[in-house]
């Protein structure tokens, strides 16, 4: 295939490849977002002492982490229907079983960062007379937020990655026009190896990004307390 | 009623006992501080110190035995007034009764100088935030660290954080102060700029305990000086009869020692 005929058919299917990019630029980000307010709910969870909210918390994500994408995708938009009796359209099957599997992931990284703070933080707080609630708010959280930062971005990676997976359920993202336009065209290799540099760049590019803006995070100089105790 | 004590102390402890696991930490404290006072408590590591001043704030929960602090009952079951165990609420509110000095300092890294002492009195206390800065100026000018208001704690030294963590602890206005070995995690060269704010500001007129290896400092602040040896305290008295001439050898080994 000369470079004339290549540039030619994705000139002319500019417009279906962009409208792919955009779908796959909203799932993940959209799954996302949905996935730290999630994780970070479910981490909190998993902390408590009150079992009725331990169990059920520590479960989901422990099945977050532990089912294979395409299965929870399958699962969500074949089963749920049936069990919840209400109907969702293939996208936001999509956008539920993406962020069940980050929210899994985010939530272990949220405890670590959680329990990675010095037991000293939560003492001053108590002695300063914060409740619970309070110390979790004000001193614990935004500490660990900063620390879970990489974690955060790295799991975007992966879930822009595994977005590609919904054009199974016929979500019109990247990889189902890219199938589309090979339906039409009935050049697979051009299509799919432009598809793949597609994937490749934009991956390349926020991964640089996350190094980049993990490297500039702001440190607050974090010293190694240890704790003398008797 | 005990006639030979006409004023009731502000904190009395009664038989406290403190367990981790299967290790009993404190095995039966008693101890009365006096409105007022500064008891010094003194002892080898692991005889209990830290523990006990952190059971004073319910830090750490008790055992068996009371503690009676101001009209708060902490026993076994929690804190309790007036016979009422307190929700967790109430016992965030009963800690602002006592401030509280770690040896490591334990400032919140994420937050300037100047947040780490307004954080409590605007937010637990629900004080104006423009009063609260002043006072915080006020006494950080005090503490020589008027200059140093919008640093990050990793960006002072160790003396100059224990003094911001001490004014973070003094805006709260406790009517007592705990110190928790204020000055065993510092260089040599800094222990004396943290203990001359302990002695001139932060202590006075307040009732202080406060635990410590400065035998020197003690005999200075202290009204009374308590030894702890095994979580028991085993003898206690006046700083000079204490440090000069206390009763028992357990006692003269470890000033001794320490000198």
């Amino acid at each position: 295939m000369s470079f004339g005929r290549f540039y030619r058919l994705i000139a002319d299917n500019a417009d279906v490849i962009c409208f792919g990019i955009w779908v796959t630029v909203q799932l993940a980000i959209i799954s996302m977002l949905i996935a730290v307010v999630v994780g970070l709910i479910a981490c909190l969870g998993s902390l408590s002492r009150a079992r009725i909210l331990r169990f059920p918390s520590m479960l989901f994500v422990e099945f977050g982490r532990n089912t294979p994408i395409l299965v929870q995708l399958i699962w969500v938009h074949f089963a749920w229907p049936e069990i919840l009796g209400i109907k969702f359209s293939a996208w936001t099957s999509a956008v539920i079983a993406l962020s069940l599997q980050s929210s899994g992931y985010l939530a272990e990284e949220f405890r670590a960062g959680i329990e990675s703070i010095d037991k000293g933080q939560i003492e001053a707080s108590q002695a300063l007379g914060m409740t619970y609630q309070r110390l979790m708010r004000r001193i614990v959280v935004p500490q660990a937020l900063m620390r879970m930062i990489p974690g955060i971005l790295n799991q975007f990676v992966t879930c822009f990655k595994s977005t590609s997976i919904v054009s199974v359920i016929a979500v019109p993202d990247l990889m189902y026009q890219a199938g589309l336009i090979v339906s039409m065209t009935f050049l697979p290799m051009p299509v799919y190896s432009f598809v793949a540099l597609l994937y490749f760049l934009m991956v390349m590019m926020i991964a640089l990004g996350v190094r980049f803006a993990t490297r500039r995070l702001p440190q607050f100089g974090y010293f190694n307390q240890h704790h003398g105790r008797e | 009623m005990q006639s030979s004590q006409p004023v009731k102390p502000l904190v009395r402890l009664s038989a406290v006992w403190k367990r981790f696991g299967r290790l009993d930490v404190l095995k039966g404290i008693d101890l009365d501080v006096s409105d007022g006072a500064t008891v010094a408590i003194i002892g080898p590591s692991g005889s209990g110190k830290s523990t006990l001043v952190r059971c004073l704030n319910h830090l750490e929960p008790i055992q068996d035995g009371t503690i009676d602090i101001d009209g708060f009952l902490i026993t076994p079951r929690g804190v309790e007034k007036n016979g009422r165990l307190l929700p967790q609420r109430e016992v965030a509110k009963f800690r602002t009764l006592l401030g509280m000095v770690f040896q490591q300092f334990n400032l919140f890294p994420h937050l300037t100088v100047l947040g780490n002492i307004i954080e409590a009195p605007t937010g637990v206390l629900g004080r104006d935030r423009a009063e609260v800065t002043d006072e915080a100026m006020d006494l950080l000018a005090k503490v020589n660290l008027g200059d140093k208001a919008n640093t990050y704690p990793a960006q002072l030294s160790g003396g100059q954080q224990q003094r911001a963590a001490i004014v973070r602890s003094l805006i709260m206005h406790p009517k007592i102060m705990l110190f928790d070995e204020p000055t065993s995690a510092l260089d040599p060269e800094l222990i004396g700029e943290v203990l001359k704010v302990i002695g001139d500001l932060a202590i006075k007129g307040r009732t202080s305990i406060i635990v410590t290896h400065e035998l020197a400092f003690a005999r200075d602040i202290a009204s009374k000086i308590a030894f702890m040896d095994a979580g028991l305290i085993i003898e206690e008295g006046p700083p000079d009869k204490l440090l000069t001439s206390p009763k028992l050898d357990r006692t003269r080994a470890f000033i001794a020692r320490i000198r």
